[in-house]
């Protein structure tokens, strides 16, 4: 490894992480120049319109604490009479879904840590150190975002499959990982560009390691980063179907979108709607609670520029 | 170069290897078990004369040119709506953003249930609307189908454009809209003149990611409509697994994904293209 050197420190490029959150904005101002009528307008229509993007989800919350005959019934008033936690309890009982949904959050953790922990390396190397070819490889790891892995589904199952890594939670990880870590890299290398020099220089000066300025002198500064690549990796890792679908065919390893299409397809004679829309609610929850809790680092991670499709 | 070796192993071991051996197996006819031998660019010429093959690039080009103008200028006018940080456009903005993060998968079986005939929410509000029977059939059929899930994706994807406009749009110094307000300008003047100019990038940008995010449809359709009737909704992606994973042609499929590659790598440096253009600007000022 190079030795850190003044030389080599590229100075933190503001790549547009303007804080999208900030009140004032242009072209609108604030509450003064709308008026009282347009204000009123604009908190009508934007309700109306947040409506149309939270009632579904609402409504499917509802269905799944439905007896299955009504499920299968045109909406009525009925609906609100007869509530009821049998969708649940059937799912947990009859169709184990909370082995799947425990698969999920292993490959989801499992894909959040490791991308963590490889970008975060990978961030520090790129920002810190120059090498022989560093702007070569930073750049062929960026280029890979732009290789679509629905089309590398053949090539990846037989490596997988070789490996022994088909039908098995960690290949999963792996798959999930890779395909997260050239934004990973991106966010992290970034993140390391706007800390200033000094700090982890006085760190050095005083004696500490490469590794033990990232641990202890860097970690507050970087945190935000890697929740922003921590929050990527495990929504993706989520809510990712056609990967597993290739590479889990053992019932006992679906994650929970694969539960879910075998509730539809695999099921003999009727679909049971009502175990599917619980399932469905099951697996929007953790989406929810991360996004509306880490809104900030996500919306990070959209402005630094480079957005998964 | 210790740090980044992980990161760089991973990428070459599961992107980069993948693609050269994806290049190698189009090249064959690799069955997915027993020996395959080299057929040459057959793979290649046999695609362009298979009408399913066909049919899938273009229904998802039908499918695309649907769905982006519906996803932009929904996703635009969610942006407008929002970019001022007034009292509730935070709320407003995670709204219109929740279906982007919870994800096809989950929303297309929840959408399953709701496009049932007589049972469904769809069927329920566009019947008392006088729109449809009661009793339509909305995944079973080619129209319907394609119909229902423009409208899902766009509910879906719009929140994503969203985001990306309201980043550029917070971005314009507010001196430029001062000044033009000194000139008199109204408020259509002022985004025609001054918003749009100073947007096109980030329009750009949107649109690419929308479009890329089209080209590779598969959930929605694998779950909703099966790819039927028929094979009549398969898209491009679908065509592929199906091709690879149930008729077991790996060779044969993997041309199919080799050409999804060229094309999605195209419009993409187009969107690399762009961000350099933006990292450099912003570097010089």
């Amino acid at each position: 490894m190079t030795a850190p050197s003044r030389a080599s420190y590229a100075p933190p490029a503001d790549r547009g992480q303007r804080p999208a959150d900030r009140l004032a904005a242009p072209g609108s101002g604030g509450r003064r120049d709308l008026g009282r009528a347009g204000f009123a307008l604009y908190l009508t229509g934007g309700t109306l319109a947040a409506l149309v993007f939270i009632l579904p989800f609402a409504w499917a919350v509802l269905r799944s604490f439905m007896p299955e005959h009504l499920v299968t019934q045109a909406p009525s008033g009925q609906d609100f009479s007869q509530l009821t936690t049998a969708n649940y309890s059937g799912l947990i009982q009859t169709n184990d879904i909370l082995r799947y949904a425990g698969n999920s959050l292993l490959v989801a953790v499992g894909t959040g840590l490791l991308t963590a922990v490889i970008a975060t390396m990978a961030g520090y190397g790129f920002a810190r150190f120059r090498f022989r070819g560093s702007g070569v490889v930073f750049a062929i790891v960026l280029v890979t975002m732009m290789i679509p892995f629905q089309a590398l589904l053949t090539p990846l199952f037989l490596e997988l499959h070789s490996l022994g890594l088909t039908n098995n939670l960690a290949g999963l990880a792996l798959f999930y990982t890779t395909f997260n870590l050239p934004f990973g890299v991106f966010v992290m290398r970034n993140t390391f560009l706007q800390i200033p020099w000094e700090i982890s220089e006085a760190a050095a000066v005083d004696g500490a390691s490469a590794a033990r300025t990232l641990l202890s002198v860097l970690r507050p500064l970087i945190l935000p980063g890697i929740a922003t690549t921590v929050l990527y990796a495990f929504l993706f890792s989520w809510t990712e179907f056609v990967g597993a679908l290739t590479f889990i065919t053992s019932n006992s390893l679906y994650t929970l979108p694969l539960a879910l299409l075998n509730m539809e397809y695999g099921s003999v004679g009727q679909v049971n709607f009502g175990y599917l829309e619980a399932g469905a609610v099951i697996a929007m929850i953790p989406c929810i609670l991360l996004y509306v809790g880490l809104q900030r680092f996500y919306i990070r991670g959209l402005v630094s520029g480079v957005v998964k499709g | 170069m210790v740090l980044v070796t992980p990161a760089v192993a991973m990428v070459a071991l599961f992107v980069l290897f993948p693609l050269g051996f994806a290049v190698y197996i189009s090249l064959t006819n690799w069955p997915l078990i027993g020996s395959y031998h080299f057929v040459g660019g057959s793979n290649y010429s046999e695609l362009a004369h298979d009408p399913q093959f066909i049919h899938s690039v273009l229904f998802t080009l039908l499918y695309t040119a649907i769905v982006t103008g519906p996803i932009f200028i929904v996703g635009y006018a969610m942006a407008l709506l929002v970019r001022g940080g007034r009292f509730g456009s935070v709320f407003f903005r995670t709204a219109f953003f929740l279906p982007f993060i919870i994800g096809l998968a989950t929303e297309s079986f929840m959408a399953l249930l709701e496009l049932q005939p007589d049972s469904g929410a769809a069927d329920f509000v566009l019947s008392h609307l006088g729109l449809v029977h009661a009793n339509t059939a909305w995944t079973v059929s080619y129209g319907l189908g394609l119909t229902a899930i423009c409208v899902f994706v766009t509910w879906f994807a719009s929140g994503l454009t969203m985001m990306l406009l309201m980043a550029g749009m917070q971005g314009i110094p507010t001196e430029l809209y001062e000044a033009a307000e000194v000139d008199g300008a109204s408020w259509w003047q002022k985004e025609w003149r001054v918003t749009l100019p100073l947007l096109r990038r980030n329009i750009a940008l949107a649109l690419i990611i929308s479009v890329i995010g089209s080209f590779l449809a598969f959930n929605q359709f694998y779950i909703l409509t099966e790819g039927g009737p028929g094979t009549s909704t398969q898209p491009v992606v679908m065509w592929i697994y199906e091709e690879a994973f149930v008729q077991y042609h790996l060779g044969y499929a993997t041309a199919g994904a080799v050409a999804l590659v060229v094309v999605i790598g195209i419009i993409s440096a187009a969107q690399f293209y762009l961000l350099r253009d933006s990292n450099d600007k912003q570097a010089a000022g």
